[in-house]
């Protein structure tokens, strides 16, 4: 249980460090893939609601520290993601891959819409600003951070079971 | 009281995420600078290590490119500096002419970009310079393109500078041509402008430069070129689009100014006001 938690706290925290040093490296017109909300994705999908949303909250609030303003911001995004994860994984499905990676994607909707409803209500942004976030920023963040889901699942379901034999 | 228990154990999903929006948007709305200030001093002193080896483990990925890229640089720039000597030297002429004092009261202080904010807006990042180094608070950060932002927080060896793209960061601006005043902002960290009354006189590819105004940044520094201005949608303003002289995605040498905000001499009765809050 201690070990299984600590292996989660160490890969948000080198997560946490690879996104704010080499994930700017490899953006692709400003695009760069987002590890936390990936591995928020797997932790909920693997330890349930609970976990998730209390995740969700603690590496929020981490990545809240390193901005200037606005924090509280990543921490209710993430919360709110890492519930919606976890709720869906719960009473929708548990087993289909693909299934999984279209909730990685419908899962950086939910939290992209909160982050930006919050940027749009503290900076007095115009409301469309929220859907036209939606198309050109985060879809495209989506589908690069499916690829790295995508290798992890690879892993799981061809390269383990291989190593496992 | 054990109804309350019984039905917060029964509703344990619900409850928790109650709690916990409930919690950040309180942090959203009472923002204790202070609180915050302590909390994010803890977390830069613990993720800074790891981020400083991780950012050497990439910078040597990209070490020969630029080697190529500075070796081309310096062909570039030997050509032109003695164009420029000559130039700086009718310029001391003229200057001497005009009556004008050396202006340059500041120095530019190198700094290397070793982390950014892990979010998709990029309001933030940190650099391998601080208080040790003369870094102090509200100081301007340049890059050779034009302004980045200001430091928003200093430690013994790192800072935090707040760029312009953080929808929160207003910038007083002025266009070089005709001088009439405007205030830079963003809404989501990439399209930038500016709101002008109708009447000014403003064209597509003027260049904006800081006006000195706001107190940070000095006059004169290059903030980017007018892209299109949008007349007709509101009587009283017209809105001037403009594309940043930076590239916020590619930023990694950069230069802290030196010079201390205008408003200086006042910092202590504002700290005690922000304490009062």
């Amino acid at each position: 249980m201690i070990g299984t938690a600590l292996k989660w706290i160490a890969a948000f925290v080198l997560c946490l460090v690879l996104q704010t040093t080499l994930m700017p490296v490899v953006a692709v017109g400003g695009i760069a893939p987002d590890l936390i909300v990936v591995v928020l994705f797997f932790l909920a999908i693997r330890a349930g609601v609970m976990p998730g949303l209390y995740a969700g909250f603690l590496i929020g609030l981490g990545q809240d520290l390193y901005s200037p303003s606005l924090l509280g911001q990543s921490a209710l995004a993430k919360t709110i993601t890492g519930f919606f994860i976890g709720l869906f994984n719960e009473k929708v499905m548990r087993t289909d891959p693909v299934m999984k990676l279209i909730l990685l994607v419908l899962s950086f909707m939910v939290h992209d819409t909160v982050f930006t409803v919050v940027t749009v209500i503290k900076t007095d942004a115009s409301f469309p600003l929220v859907f036209s976030e939606l198309f050109t920023r985060t879809l495209p963040r989506a589908l690069y951070s499916v690829l790295i889901a995508a290798i992890v699942y690879a892993y799981d379901y061809f390269v383990k079971p291989g190593l496992n034999r | 009281m054990q109804w309350i228990i019984q039905f917060i154990v029964h509703h344990r999903n619900l409850s928790s995420l109650f709690l916990t929006v409930m919690l950040s948007l309180w942090m959203l709305s009472g923002s204790d600078a202070r609180q915050a200030k302590i909390a994010r001093t803890l977390t830069m002193t613990v993720f800074f290590p790891f981020q400083f080896t991780v950012a050497q483990v990439a910078r040597a990925r990209n070490i020969f490119a630029e080697n190529r890229r500075l070796r081309e640089e310096l062909t570039s720039l030997r050509t032109s500096a003695s164009f420029l000597e000559e130039q700086a030297a009718e310029n001391e002429r003229l200057r001497d002419l005009l009556g004008f004092r050396e202006s340059l009261d500041y120095t530019l202080l190198p700094a290397r970009v070793v982390a950014r904010e892990p979010s998709q807006l990029y309001r933030s990042l940190v650099l391998n310079v601080g208080k040790n180094q003369g870094v102090d608070l509200y100081m301007p950060v340049v890059s050779k393109d034009g302004i980045v932002g200001r430091v928003v927080q200093v430690m013994r060896h790192i800072s935090l500078v707040q760029v312009l793209q953080d929808p929160s960061a207003r910038t007083s601006v002025m266009t070089k041509r005709t001088r009439s005043v405007g205030i830079l902002e963003t809404e989501n960290g990439r399209d930038f402008f500016i709101r002008h009354r109708t009447h000014v006189d403003v064209q597509q590819g003027d260049t904006i430069i800081t006006s000195g105004l706001g107190g940070i940044y000095p006059k004169g520094l290059v903030v980017g070129a007018v892209t299109t201005v949008r007349e007709g949608v509101d009587p009283l303003f017209k809105k001037t689009l403009l594309e940043p002289s930076v590239d916020f995605d590619h930023l990694e040498e950069l230069f802290v100014m030196q010079i201390s905000p205008q408003w200086t001499v006042l910092r202590g009765e504002l700290d005690s006001v922000e304490m009062e809050k």
